[in-house]
């Protein structure tokens, strides 16, 4: 018995995948000026993985997926976030330099380049919330593997 | 050296360990336990000199997140969040540091034959991460976040073992009652913030001591209920005489050294003398007859659930079969002990009583951290070499595990309070305190230790018994897992020599720092007004 | 006058507490972590509703503020709302890893089943 979902759910998913990963990657990259940010775009990127997971079914992600990569991304997210807070240790844990001082992240309120640490941070959490949601997803969708 | 500027650092390096983990273990085994040693030493390093900075100029350390106050520009109360490390906090800092560097240390021997080990060190890493945070904290809103990423990861610690029943039911239980407490503290904090519109834990104190509210009130229940499940507290109790049995043995000795202590205790202390502070409600306002909050009567609440806690816990630790489970019942009758210390502390509020109380309770979570580590590390080591925790059935260690033997004699030993050791000092000062405060109390407490006494000599019994079949070919186990129990044996003996000056110089002054006579938790912070 | 919002979420958190206590289902019991954890953050945000001048409050959104007539909810609750769902997902997914393991082991979700742990 194949696991996926039959010709019509998956000429929908090949058709909307797409759309809603460039949805998501606008909430991530326009977190810091509209509704939403990191997580709530990153979440609905992994939206189109899980979709991807249920018209397709488990074999087909897991010749997509792989495990190392996907952690290592994750970390790789968290790190930035991480480094982005410490930019301004000379004044404060979390202090936005980049904003008060430059180079480019400082333009004015209301366009891309503003806001200091807020787009790299979105970026970063976005990417982590990502790999982790669709790493979350597989490991469940694996577990019930155990009867057959 | 100076205090704010290596504070961060005690999330940053735990936090920067965890993150990178995925990545190092890509370069192997032994890259990644290296790694995890090295980040839970960095760690304590910068645990010491936090301590030592708080303990040396006694002045409590506030550090803003983003900025250099915690007030806006232009307006009188603070907006940003803030870490205030008091004596106290920099004490469970320094707990939280080495015990957990002495769990990941015997990790790299116990944990040999499982696999999934990177995301097993990297929930140790968050589980410390949490819990640093919650001894550092100043924000009620942040003390959430960091009480629930301790919870996550300790769930997750507990079913780590996923391939037997034990763990999969211990932690689904550990995990329902600990949502249910972290769901009442996050309604607290709800109402606090709708009724007081902060969250600065310093700034509500002002708040409630203005106007002190019914609101006010039900948080505080919400609180204390919250708190009393997080810890363990008697009829409350079960989930913890599950979950700890049923964790990989390193687990065990953080989860019941540290994540009661601070996710309970800590807090517990940290909300009801710095938020709800007594001696704005217990003596100023009660002294103008202005309307308060009567927190003497809310020490007694404590102190029933103290005696509960204690005699219960103590009692059910005799009756055991399971070695591991006696030991997660005893922590049930430790931490009677020290909420007994905490709630004297709070009813006898401004006398000496108290302050003694107060202090022993602080000495008796440093001590019992200790303890309770090497007691279910030697539990540890028992399961790891003969296979089994049944009691019956491990008769005759101190023949062939001699170290080991030696090792649970010593923790043993100081549990139960014999003077040279460090447990005597802690317990003594509580009973001092509670036989003064209500002779009642002090008998209460008599009681539970002739059954913690009972409960611990049973098990020794059993190892200097007649050799069973069973441990004829168990012998001490490998370096990895011996040096942390050497050296929590080295802590507890130090310590067991030095217990008065231990007590007058580190626990006496943290007692009347979380007292605050002079509301230095609130000052620390209002002093930073207008500097913006 | 007690606002509608704060009766609701109140009572949310009751028909949780409700089902929690009285349903032995595992999925139903973390379907109830979830309802109460969703009456509290009902609660937060609507603390920060707030009328003046008599308009509706927007959304707090800081481009093209100046136009703006009405007052904006307050922003803070909205951060603490989105920071509470992110840790109520943590424990969900961990919940619901969980209930697969207990099922493996267990062949049931009757949580009168885990009681193997005894003494």
């Amino acid at each position: 018995m194949s696991d996926d979902m039959g010709v019509i759910v998956k000429t929908m998913a090949r058709a909307t995948i797409p759309l809603i990963g460039i949805f998501g990657a606008y909430v991530v990259s326009h977190g810091h000026l509209t509704p939403g940010g990191g997580f709530q775009g990153g979440a609905t990127i992994a939206g189109a993985g899980v979709l991807f997971l249920i018209a397709f079914g488990l074999s087909e992600m897991k010749k997509r997926y792989d495990k190392h990569l996907y952690s290592a991304l994750e970390g790789v997210g968290g790190l930035v976030f991480l480094g982005a807070a410490m930019l301004g240790l000379g004044t404060a844990f979390f202090y936005n330099t980049l904003w008060h001082n430059g180079p480019v992240f400082n333009g004015d309120p209301g366009t891309l380049l503003s806001a200091g640490y807020l787009p790299i941070m979105n970026l970063a959490v976005g990417l982590k919330v990502f790999t982790g949601l669709v790493s979350a997803m597989v490991g469940i969708a694996l577990y019930r593997r155990w009867k057959s | 050296m100076n205090g704010e500027a290596i504070l961060p650092y005690l999330i940053i390096i735990p936090l920067f360990g965890a993150f990178a983990m995925p990545i190092v273990s890509l370069a192997g085994k032994k890259a990644r336990e290296a790694w995890a040693v090295i980040i839970s030493a960095l760690t304590l390093v910068v645990a010491s000199a936090v301590f030592y900075h708080v303990w040396k100029t006694k002045e409590i350390i506030v550090y803003t997140l983003g900025a250099k106050t915690p007030f806006g520009q232009g307006v009188g109360f603070p907006i940003r969040i803030v870490w205030e490390v008091d004596l106290f906090g920099a004490i469970m800092v320094l707990t939280v540091a080495f015990v957990s560097l002495m769990a990941v240390l015997y990790s790299l021997g116990y944990m040999k034959h499982d696999t999934g080990l990177e995301k097993y060190y990297t929930l140790i890493l968050i589980l410390e991460l949490g819990m640093l945070g919650i001894a550092i904290t100043g924000d009620l809103f942040n003390f959430y976040v960091f009480l629930e990423i301790m919870s996550i990861a300790s769930y997750a610690l507990v079913a780590f073992r996923n391939d037997t029943w034990e763990g999969i039911e211990a932690g689904v239980k550990y995990m329902f009652v600990g949502s249910i407490a972290g769901s009442f503290i996050l309604l607290g904090i709800a109402l606090l913030y709708g009724q007081y519109g902060t969250l600065t834990m310093g700034y509500i104190a002002v708040k409630i001591a203005e106007n002190p509210t019914v609101t006010a009130k039900v948080a505080l229940a919400l609180f204390i209920a919250g708190l009393l499940f997080k810890s363990g507290a008697s009829p409350v109790h079960m989930w913890l005489a599950d979950a700890h049995p049923a964790a990989p043995s390193s687990i065990s000795a953080m989860l019941s050294g540290l994540v009661i202590k601070v996710g309970g205790i800590y807090a517990m202390a940290r909300i009801l003398f710095s938020i709800y502070s007594p001696m704005a409600h217990s003596i100023v306002l009660k002294a103008y007859l202005q309307p308060y909050i009567n927190m003497s009567a809310i020490g007694w609440l404590i102190i029933i659930f103290a005696s509960l806690t204690l005699i219960i816990g103590n009692a059910m630790a005799v009756i055991q079969t399971d070695m591991k489970r006696l030991l997660a019942y005893s922590s049930v009758g430790q931490i009677g002990y020290i909420l007994l210390g905490l709630g004297i502390g709070l009813a006898a509020y401004g006398t000496q009583t108290g302050e003694v109380a107060l202090a022993g309770a602080i000495y008796h979570t440093v001590n019992h951290a200790i303890m309770k580590a090497l007691l279910f590390l030697v539990a540890g080591v028992v399961i790891h070499e003969v296979g089994t925790r049944n009691l019956n059935e491990l008769s005759g260690l101190a023949k062939t595990m001699p170290k080991t033997t030696f090792a649970f004699l010593i923790g043993a030993a100081a549990i139960v309070g014999l003077p040279p050791l460090n447990g005597f000092a802690s317990k003594w000062l509580i009973y001092e305190s509670s036989a003064v405060f209500n002779p009642v109390l002090g008998a209460i407490a008599i009681i539970g230790t002739a059954f913690c006494t009972a409960a611990y000599v049973r098990v020794l019994y059993t190892f200097f018994g007649r050799p069973s079949e069973r441990v004829a070919n168990a012998r001490d186990p490998e370096t990895s897992m011996m040096l942390p129990m050497l050296l929590l044996v080295l802590a507890i003996v130090i310590m067991g020599l030095l217990p008065w000056q231990i007590s007058d110089k580190v626990m006496i002054p943290t007692a009347r720092m979380l007292e605050q006579f002079k509301f230095e938790y609130i000052n620390a912070l209002m002093s930073l007004a207008g500097g913006a | 006058m007690i606002p509608f919002q704060f009766i609701t979420a109140f009572l949310m958190m009751a028909i949780g507490i409700y089902a929690f206590l009285y349903k032995r289902n595992l999925i139903k019991l973390i379907l109830a972590l979830n309802i109460i954890d969703s009456g509290i953050h009902l609660l937060l945000v609507s603390l920060g509703y707030r009328m003046e001048l008599n308009e509706p409050p927007t959304a707090p959104i800081y481009t093209g503020y100046e136009t703006l007539k009405s007052a904006m909810v307050g922003p803070l609750p909205q951060a603490l709302v989105l920071t509470s769902i992110v840790i109520g997902v943590c424990v969900l997914a961990l919940a619901m890893a969980l209930t697969i393991n207990a099922y493996r082991h267990y062949g049931t979700l009757d949580v009168r089943a885990l009681r193997r742990l005894r003494g």
